[in-house]
This record gives C-alpha cells, structure tokens and sequence, in this order.
C-alpha cells in the first residue's frame, strides 16, 4: 500500500470536510437569525458561552441544536423498510459532500497535491452533476421507507421537481463550457481571471439566472420546498425521522447548497478571482468562500420573501418558460462565440446590442405566453 | 497491488448488487441493488482510467435510467414495492441457454486474441477511434447488443399487457 497517497488524499480531504461543516453550523444560525429581522423577530440570542450569561447573539445556537439531536431518541415507524430508513439520510448526505471536491477551492497546505485533485479531472463539471442527481434517490428512498402517505407525496414530488429542474441547471452549464472549451474546472475558473467573468455578459447573465433558480429547486430551497411544504404534507420526506437521521438530513441539505453555490461561482462568478490575489495568493479562498456566503445569503432573503409555489406553476416554470429560454440562450451564446473570434469592437457591440434585445424579448414573450395558462383556480368543495 | 484490492472490492459489490437485484422479489429493493450494480460497474471504469465513461455511467444509468425506473414503479399499483405473485419460470432452461450463448458472443472480439498481450497498448481516446472499434472487432457485440434490446422493449411491452381478463362490469365511482 502506498501510504504516503493515502496521507496526502488525507489532508485534501479531511479539512474540506471540517470547514464546511463549520460554515454549516454557522450558516444555520446565520439564516435563523436573517428570517427572524425579516419577520420582525430577534432570534437566537441566548445560547453563548456556557454558565455565564454571555449571550455572543446566540452563536452557541448550532452546537446546542447539535448536542439536542445526538441525545433525541431514534424513532422508526413499524412498517417502515428499517434498512432504506437507516440508508436514507447516509445517501442524502455522500453525494453532497462527495461534489466538494470537484471546486477549484486552493488551499495553501494543498498546492503540493495538485496532482490528485479531482477538479482538475477533464470531466470534472459532469462529475459534479452525475453526482449531485443522487440526492434524488435519497429523497424518494426516504419517502418511500417510511411507509407513511405524506412521506411518499413529498419524495414523489421532490423526485418530479428534481427531474425537471436539472434539465435547466445542465442547459445554462453548458454555456460556459461552450465558451471556455474545457469540462475542468480549473481551466473554467483560470478563464475568467481578472474581472473577465461570464455573468457580466448578457448570454452568461440569463444563463447564470436560470441556473441559480433551478438550483434553488435542485436543493428544495423556498419558493420551491415543496417536498417538505409544511402546511400541506406535514414535513414531506422526512416526517418520520428524528434525532441524528434528521440531523444528517439538515447536514446534506446545507452541504449540497454549499456545493451548487460553489459551483455557480466557479461557472459564472469567476472563481477564486478577485482583488489583491498578486500580492495574496491565498486569497483566492478568501474570495471563493466569500462569493459562496454571498449567494447563500440571497438563498435565504428569497426564502424570507417569496411564499411557496404551486404543483403546478412549479412544472410550468420548468418546462414552459426556464427550458426554453435556456436553450435559445446556447444559440445566442453560439453566436456571440463566434462574433468574439473576429475581435473588433463594432462586431461586439452589435453582438451585444442584439443578444441583449433577443434575450430580453423572449423572456417577456415567454411570461406574455404564459399568462393566459395561470387561470385563477376553481375550488370544487370550498365554495 | 492496490489496484487489485479496488478491483475485488467493486467487482464484489457489482456481482452482489445484481444478484440482489434478480433475487429480491420487492421492487423498489431490486431497483436500488440495480443502482448498486451500475455504481460498481462505474468504479471499475474508473479504475480503468476511463473516467468520462464512469461519469457518464453515473449520469445515464443512475442519475437517469434508476429514477426512470422509480417513476415507473410510482405509476403502476404496487407502490408498496411488495411483490408475492410467483414469478412465471416456464422455459427457464432455454432462458439459461440463450444468456449463456449471448454472454459468449459478448465475450468474441476478446476471445479471439485470447493470449492477452501482457501490456495494453496505449490508446488514444477519441470519438472516431471508437467508432471505428464498434464497426471493426465488435460489430457482432453491437448487433448482438441492439437485438437484445429489441427483445426486451417487446417482453417489457408483452408484460406491461399481462394476461386479456374477462371485463368485469366497471363499477359506479
């Protein structure tokens, strides 16, 4: 055996894992805290430094949540499949934390390792989403081993809205490596070294928008939680899990928010670059995680803002209006690649001029199209 | 040394996974013994250096095909996933002939050069230079591959029809 790999697969590994568990307990308490000022509320703010009375705005708040999860006792219903309910909330969370290894993050003690680095894999974008669509299977595994009717609505959903939703988020990547020529994420992040970043183009723009709302679904995040809507379906998938099974749920939920963001930023946000990285070479983590919280914290304004859509206007938005804006966004990008190629200023300016007018029009005819399907909806019982 | 290791690990899995996965009478379990099958199988394309192949593996048949197949079980009335009708095994020794005739003709093109040479020449990874392999040693594979597939597009069909009962009368809603 070769140790010495396995030492060095070690410390790639082990400290990505410990920092984005403790952005995860930070991030929880961070939204608890974001929802409560949007509602007019204070918070957490008593949990702090144990036996005195600091309060430290009540960042004791996830390790407190953590220690009432590890001792909550371990319910599984009688006719539940009690193997698929035990596997569930390990398969929700693998995946998750599997993809965080394919964002170009470079870190100080890991520039002697390049060599083993899975994100300079040449397939390293296909990667992450082969292995992202298995949260799906976790969800219906979930739904379905609890043998309970709301549990199966909720994987049932999740797995109908998954589906629909990572046709989208795959289209508007595809944009991006159309542009840059390459499937690894190093070379898409180097792309756009200094200030070159593709949202600030009106192709990389839309497709950075649809990409972000369908990964805003991909991950059951408000407006579209509806595998967990808790005033239809109770708490969808896992109403019948407790303790540390839900905890790893909570875990793989975040982790895999982390892991789109982080995806998104390396696609569309330029990555690691920012200001200051001549001097700093380690900044580039500092910038990376940055646009990662960045993100996050938009995720948890929407979810403070936006009440929960429809079954239905959930699947019209997917297949009616995101598919095919997404796809007339790759023909327009098509085209401005190959106007970029003939490098004068006239021709880009044209280029720009008509795809932002092509854009914008079709989005509205979309929206117009789509208007006459949104009738007011008849209640059979309720009248 | 540790290739082998990997090797035996994930061809253990991969044989587990499918033979659970012909074995369990619960569908949904069959179906998740299936993916296990295709995650096995997508380790040791990795382990081949063949890692586009592996992801697409993941992509296609795990991420693709398993919640085709969930969604299919979805839809039919045994949502339960239990199954206790005996399965119908008439014929079962013809079915073993034929798995063991096709798995041969699987096995031709490599048949053929059965002294393996004892290092693989190096291979350049190309769209055309597989093309050019499909129609040149495994043509046979290939159509033997597209037949097998026919086949089972007609038993899925022949038993999604089931056997013509009698119609009952439809009772009031």
């Amino acid at each position: 055996m070769n140790f010495e790999l396995l030492i060095d697969i070690l410390i790639a590994t082990v400290p990505l894992m410990l920092i984005f568990a403790t952005l995860f307990a930070f991030t929880t308490w961070l939204e608890r805290k974001a929802l409560a000022r949007i509602q007019n509320r204070i918070g957490p703010n008593k949990v702090g430094i144990p036996c005195t009375r600091i309060g430290l705005f009540g960042l004791g708040q996830p390790a407190a949540d953590g220690i009432k999860m590890l001792f909550k006792e371990d319910i599984v219903p009688r006719g539940a499949d009690r193997l698929f309910h035990l596997l569930a909330p390990i398969l929700a969370l693998i995946p998750a934390m599997l993809v965080l290894c394919f964002l170009p993050l470079e870190f100080p003690w890991t520039k002697s390792l390049l060599p083993i680095q899975a994100f300079l894999l040449d397939g390293a974008v296909i990667f992450f989403f082969a292995i992202t669509g298995l949260n799906t299977l976790a969800v219906f595994m979930a739904g379905w081993a609890s043998r309970n009717k709301y549990s199966l609505l909720g994987g049932m959903r999740a797995v109908a809205q998954m589906v629909s939703y990572e046709i989208p988020l795959v289209l508007s990547a595809v944009i991006v490596v159309m542009m840059v020529g390459s499937l690894n994420a190093a070379e898409i992040a180097d792309a756009q070294k200094g200030f070159d970043w593709f949202v600030l183009s009106p192709w990389g723009f839309t497709a950075f928008v649809i990409f972000f709302i369908s990964a805003l679904a991909e991950t059951n995040r408000s407006p579209f939680d509806l595998p967990e809507a808790e005033s239809e379906i109770i708490a969808g998938y896992f109403t019948e899990y407790s303790g540390f099974k839900f905890a790893l749920f909570f875990l793989g939920e975040y982790i895999a928010m982390f892991a789109i963001s982080g995806l998104a930023v390396t696609l569309f946000l330029g990555g690691g670059d920012g200001p200051g990285l001549a001097a700093a070479p380690w900044l580039s983590v500092v910038w990376f995680i940055a646009k990662i919280f960045a993100l996050i914290a938009v995720m948890i304004w929407l979810r403070g803002t936006l009440p929960r859509l429809r079954v239905d206007q959930l699947m019209g938005f997917a297949w009616r209006f995101m598919l095919p804006l997404s796809i007339l966004n790759i023909l327009v990008a098509g085209f401005a690649w190959h106007a970029q190629q003939q490098d004068s200023t006239i021709i880009t300016v044209i280029t720009w001029v008509a795809s932002l007018a092509i854009l914008y029009g079709t989005a509205s005819g979309l929206n117009q199209l789509n208007r006459g399907n949104t009738r007011p909806r008849k209640y059979k019982y309720a009248e | 040394m540790s290739e082998e290791i990997a090797f035996w690990i994930l061809a253990t899995i991969a044989v587990l996974g499918a033979l659970v996965a012909v074995r369990k009478r619960n569908l949904i379990h069959g179906v998740f013994a299936l993916l296990v099958f295709f995650a096995g199988l997508s380790g040791l394309f990795l382990l081949l250096l063949a890692e586009f192949i592996a992801a697409v593996q993941v992509l296609v048949y795990i991420g693709a095909v398993g919640v085709l197949l969930l969604f299919a079980i979805m839809l039919t009335e045994r949502v339960a996933g239990d199954d206790g009708r005996r399965m119908v095994s008439r014929g079962w020794f013809w079915g073993l002939v034929m798995a063991a005739a096709v798995f041969v003709v699987l096995l031709l093109p490599a048949i053929q050069q059965w002294p393996s040479p004892e290092t693989a020449q190096p291979i350049k990874p190309s769209v055309e230079e597989l093309g050019h392999k499909l129609m040149n040693p495994y043509v046979v594979t290939l159509e033997v591959l597209a037949l097998l597939l026919t086949a089972a597009l007609i038993g899925a069909v022949t038993a999604a029809q089931g056997v013509r009962m009698p119609k009952e009368e439809d009772s009031p809603e």
